[in-house]
């Protein structure tokens, strides 16, 4: 009597289960989907509410339930939350897993012989002849046509095994690998990448701190046109133009020229030409005498300086032209009538907001005015040090060429078998399969029984 | 100024390709209806016309004012038109899928004439569109949306032949079991039949229908005239196949351009991260089409789900969204 010994419940199996359990999660084609779909909801949702701004934004744009959940559930920011950087990883895991445990073993089927009378794509061919010379003929003729041709013996039947794109079943590993590669790319800017954005004032420099790059900014030049359009006069923003001297660190100081579309290449670091401005120079006086509280430094839009403890002065609005009908801001973008708006603040409240002209000053009470005296432009640049780049590229080029291949080609497996008949004909039996179903394959497969059908008898 | 020629013949373009279109969709409804070949040919010809004049209006556009066509909605809006049509007719000759035509040209007419109220009049390029990225990205990703919106055309069809079969099958089903005196709730839906050919064993894929139309219905006749929902289902498939590749060199090219003018290659721009939601969507579709279960219904509603990304990409985007590539006048 044979005993079988019970198999101990042990600590290990517990673990090798709950892994096998874990792979073939990983590896299940619907779990793959569903994270697919779920990744599209996150997507979507990222482009319908509006992504990084104030949470203050949110209780203005919608109702305040909807913008407590927006702020509650991380969609103010969803492409950097946990949220979606797990959903891609698992994404790459499942690709991963999948690719290597289920599509290929499915895709790249073991050599077996089929019922062929079962098979939904199958005819049968009477060819005149005796066997071995008939198979001969129809491997000849396969292989003829670019097939592979593998013959089998199977419990004493000899079967001929007929592939065509054997090759493209890789296709879907190829795509796969190509979105991991993307995935890896992304990944070495996340470690090793930085980027940043710095405004210079023309004249001056800036260095920047994750290189030591020192970039002096020696003009900046812009062209906006008058165009004449069905809704009246735009002004039509031609070109922006920033010369600079950039002095790599331990480095000689060279001149170049950044602008939109042509960034600067300085050591694997690009630097883009992104914004410019308009800074001013005030003066804060009281009593007509200059005050030490007045900007050392022309100010951007948005700065401000202090006046004393609780008051501050805020640059707010550059003003190209000033319609001086109404007194506000022209649409003119140009500095041709320029002035400026500021912002009177006391601690956080707003005291009160006011236009400028260009050149002329503003009584603020208490024998205190603030003069705005000239502008100077400045030039904004982003940089940017991804060394991921061309990994990306490369991934994104498999990505294609795997789309391309899987699309493209058309794996098809044909299963032939032969039998002599009595009445001196051979029954080729034909079966034929593909990765993408049987009705995609349907005509093709009929020209090529039909083709059998004309392969002339032997003389 | 422009050439006030230059204009005239601009015009005349604009205009026949907006007729053409408006007159194929009439002609090729037409032969969808009736199966009349002269429909067939007319329709044909109507659509070519239309498309070459469609390019002919681009091209005449570029030549009259000096600035590449596409930098705006209504351009890239008359290319969606012009290459719809294009491709619509490529595998319209291959695949005699003319059939489908009244519905593409319906759809280029009214981008075309939509198109037509977003010009602003010609405008320089601002300084992020001067770039030779515009002339292989913009047209890259409009050819694909194109290209879905033949994919979604045929799938309609698909929907509409498939929901009448079944709505054919559940008259059968209520018919046999008033017969038999049998609550509906408790019948069977009827069983798909297979045949036997010569070239192996074929799901009849809507056997309510051909039975109907041989009892003489004259709506599955008609239906019945389409081609079959198998064969719908590949043309979809592969017009999708065409589509989908497209899309992704599309965005892969938007971000090379990205990378040179905004300083990085990805942003999460309203429009980049449309873009990548809608071929997620064409991924799940290829993906799920692999399975036997989900070819047919399922993957034709999931493509009609995925031009509807597709107009949300590229207009909702364009029109209600603002990010890096509202260029809205």
């Amino acid at each position: 009597m044979t005993t079988i010994a019970a198999e101990k419940p042990g600590k290990g199996n517990a673990v090798r289960g709950t892994v096998a359990d874990l792979l073939n999660l990983l590896s299940d084609f619907w779990f793959g989907m569903l994270l697919l779909a779920i990744w599209g909801v996150m997507t979507i949702i990222g482009v319908i509410v509006d992504q990084q701004k104030d949470p203050t934004v949110y209780f203005t744009s919608y109702p305040a339930p909807l913008a407590r959940l927006v702020l509650r559930l991380h969609l103010d920011n969803i492409y950097h939350s946990p949220a979606y950087v797990g959903m891609i990883g698992l994404i790459v895991s499942t690709m991963t897993f999948a690719t290597f445990r289920s599509v290929i073993p499915r895709r790249m089927p073991a050599l077996r012989p089929v019922k062929i009378d079962v098979m939904p794509l199958h005819a049968f061919v009477s060819i005149p002849g005796d066997e071995p010379s008939v198979r001969e003929r129809i491997a000849a003729y396969f292989a003829s046509h670019g097939w592979t041709i593998r013959k089998r013996e199977f419990g004493g039947d000899e079967w001929t095994f007929v592939d065509k794109h054997n090759w493209a079943r890789r296709g879907v590993l190829v795509a796969h690998v190509g979105f991991i590669v993307i995935a890896i790319g992304t990944t070495m800017y996340w470690a090793r990448g930085y980027s940043g954005t710095t405004a210079i004032i023309s004249g001056d420099s800036a260095t920047i701190p994750q290189n030591g790059t020192t970039i002096k900014l020696n003009s900046f030049g812009y062209r906006i046109d008058p165009i004449r359009t069905k809704a009246g006069t735009t002004y039509q923003p031609i070109d922006y133009v920033s010369q600079v001297t950039v002095t790599p660190k331990d480095g000689k100081p060279y001149d170049a020229v950044i602008r939109v579309n042509h960034p600067l290449d300085v050591n694997g670091t690009l630097y883009y030409q992104s914004t410019y401005g308009f800074a001013i120079a005030f003066t804060l006086t009281k009593d007509g005498k200059p005050l030490p509280v007045s900007p050392a430094q022309p100010l951007r839009e948005g700065e401000a300086f202090q006046v004393d403890g609780t008051h501050a002065i805020q640059y707010a609005q550059f003003i190209g032209t000033i319609d001086r009908k109404t007194g506000g801001a022209g649409t003119d973008p140009r500095p041709n009538d320029p002035g400026v708006v500021i912002n009177a603040f006391e601690g956080d409240q707003l005291l009160g907001r006011s236009m400028i002209p260009l050149g002329s000053s503003l009584d603020l009470g208490d024998g205190y005015r603030l003069a705005a005296n000239r502008y100077v432009l400045y030039s904004g640049f982003q940089y940017r040090h991804d060394p991921g780049i061309p990994i990306v590229g490369i991934g994104a080029f498999v990505l294609v060429a795997g789309l391309c291949i899987s699309f493209y080609f058309l794996p098809a497996r044909l299963y032939v078998r032969t039998a002599a008949e009595p009445d001196g004909t051979v029954r080729v039996g034909i079966a034929a399969t593909t990765v993408k179903g049987y009705d995609i394959y349907e005509e093709r497969f009929a020209e090529l029984v039909n083709a059998l059908r004309r392969t002339p008898a032997p003389a | 100024m422009l050439d006030p020629t230059r204009q005239l013949i601009d015009q005349i373009l604009l205009e026949i390709a907006i007729a053409s279109f408006a007159a194929g969709t009439l002609v090729l409804l037409g032969y969808l209806l009736t199966r009349t070949l002269a429909f067939k040919r007319l329709g044909s010809v109507l659509a070519v016309l239309g498309g070459v004049t469609a390019f002919a209006e681009l091209g005449t556009r570029w030549w009259m004012t000096g600035i590449w066509p596409l930098t705006n909605l209504y351009g890239s809006l008359s290319l969606f038109a012009a290459m719809g049509v294009l491709i619509f007719c490529v595998f319209a000759f291959k695949y005699d899928l003319w059939f489908a035509g009244s519905g593409v040209l319906a759809i280029a007419a009214i981008a075309l004439a939509y198109g037509t109220d977003w010009n602003e009049g010609y405008m320089p390029a601002v300084p992020a569109l001067q770039s030779y990225w515009i002339k292989i990205h913009v047209p890259l990703v409009i050819s694909a949306y194109a290209t879905f919106m033949v994919a979604f055309a045929i799938a309609i069809l698909y929907i509409i032949k498939d929901t009448i079969e079944r709505n054919y099958g559940s008259r059968t089903v209520r018919a046999r079991a008033a017969g038999l005196g049998v609550d509906v709730s408790l019948a069977q839906p009827a069983a798909s039949a297979f045949v036997t050919t010569e070239f192996g064993i074929k799901r009849v894929d809507t056997p309510n229908l051909e039975a109907a139309a041989a009892r003489g219905d004259s709506l599955a006749l008609w239906l019945m005239g389409l081609p079959s929902l198998s064969k719908l289902d590949i043309l979809t498939y592969r017009i999708v196949a065409v589509g989908l590749p497209l899309l992704s060199i599309g965005i892969i090219t938007g971000a090379m351009w990205a990378k040179e003018a905004w300083g990085a290659y990805w942003q999460w721009d309203p429009k980049e991260t449309a873009a990548l939601a809608s071929w997620i969507v064409y991924a799940l579709y290829m993906h799920l089409h692999t399975r036997n279960g989900w070819r047919g219904i399922r993957c034709a509603w999931i493509n009609v789900a995925g031009f509807a990304s597709i107009v949300f990409c590229y207009l909702g985007v364009n029109i209600w969204i603002s990010g890096l590539h509202s260029y809205k006048v």
